[in-house]
């Protein structure tokens, strides 16, 4: 597992050389952007359940067939296998936003992920809508956009940067599984 | 490779937990202390040929028959050489030390099997501890580099002379 700073490390590593100049200039970002970067991930997993229970509920809403026998959440063990599954990708997505990095979430998560739903059975498409809904409240969250009551009382800035670094994590998912 | 961040993201996913509050101050205090770590390595990344090359003249000024004790043959300027590439090696590897903010890159790619590579090439560990004893009374703030981006680099020094002793 890396974060921003020991991926920094290792890519050096790779051509002998040391770290200087460009990569510093970018990890001194992610040192500026400290406090946003902790607010995000806090945004995400304070709202944790809240994402995944309306991203499991919009798939069931969007497409009916899913809780109908044969569907691919119908037994309430399947929901729940579907639910915990959700959790899992988000925790995932929130330590990758907290490293800067992608490599905990790749190896740990993402890994043999495709391989794993074939064998169950899962239908990827669904579980791929799943996520982007979960890539859209993790947005909405971060920027602090989101409508409601689940606003966060910060001191507002802008974060288009991570909400759309949490994006790129989440796309690495969809692709992960489809 | 870790660092504080690895290991508060490993500790976290052994219990299968969201980062924590406290999760979030320790990254935030590591995060406070990054800026000096960054200008040590900052400064240490634009100045290291000038620092290994001290600390080979220290080497070969307290051991004249340089890192293995044998009587300077023709190979005296390859020995030099040769101790040169070492201590930028671990200067390299401090520098990334500086930026991860842990010990790993040294522990992993240098420490690890040190002392045996050492006994093996009869390479007396003791030149190396004068050359980075010799640059770790160097450093000098705030001409170098601010007081606590200095204590970020002598403490990485003091770990690698106590790595060798």
């Amino acid at each position: 597992m890396l974060d921003a700073f020991s991926r920094a490390a290792v890519s050096a590593d790779s051509s002998g050389s040391f770290i200087g100049g460009g990569e510093l200039a970018s990890l001194k970002a992610f040192i500026a952007d400290g406090n946003k970067r902790l607010d995000a991930v806090n945004a995400i997993s304070s709202n944790a359940s809240c994402i995944v229970s309306d991203a499991v509920a919009g798939i069931c809403c969007e497409n009916t067939g899913l809780t109908a026998p044969n569907g691919g959440v119908y037994t309430n063990r399947k929901m729940a296998a579907c639910l915990r599954d959700g959790e899992i990708v988000l925790r995932y997505v929130s330590y990758a936003l907290l490293a800067g990095d992608a490599s905990v979430l790749q190896d740990r998560c993402l890994n043999g992920l495709r391989e794993t739903y074939a064998a169950l059975g899962v239908p990827t498409g669904s579980a791929a809508r799943a996520v982007a809904i979960m890539k859209a409240a993790a947005s909405a969250l971060i920027t602090n956009t989101n409508s409601g009551a689940k606003k966060m009382a910060l001191t507002s800035g802008d974060c288009a940067s991570l909400s759309g670094e949490a994006a790129s994590y989440f796309d690495m998912v969809v692709s992960a599984i489809s | 490779m870790k660092s504080v961040i690895t290991t508060v993201i490993g500790a976290a996913d052994s219990s299968s937990r969201f980062p924590s509050a406290s999760d979030m101050e320790s990254v935030q205090g590591s995060i406070q202390r990054a800026a000096a770590r960054l200008e040590a390595a900052e400064k240490l990344a634009s100045n290291y040929d000038a620092v290994a090359q001290e600390a080979v003249d220290a080497v070969y000024s307290q051991y004249p028959n340089g890192a293995t004790g044998r009587q300077p043959r023709k190979c005296a300027t390859e020995g030099k050489e040769k101790c040169k590439r070492d201590f930028v090696h671990y200067l390299r590897l401090i520098n990334y030390c500086l930026v991860t903010g842990g010990t790993g890159p040294l522990d992993e790619l240098a420490i690890n099997g040190q002392k045996e590579v050492y006994k093996a090439l009869s390479i007396d560990a003791g030149t190396y501890v004068a050359g980075f004893s010799h640059i770790r009374s160097r450093g000098c703030a705030p001409r170098d580099m601010s007081a606590q981006a200095l204590t970020a680099y002598n403490q990485l020094l003091d770990y690698v002379i106590n790595s060798l002793g």
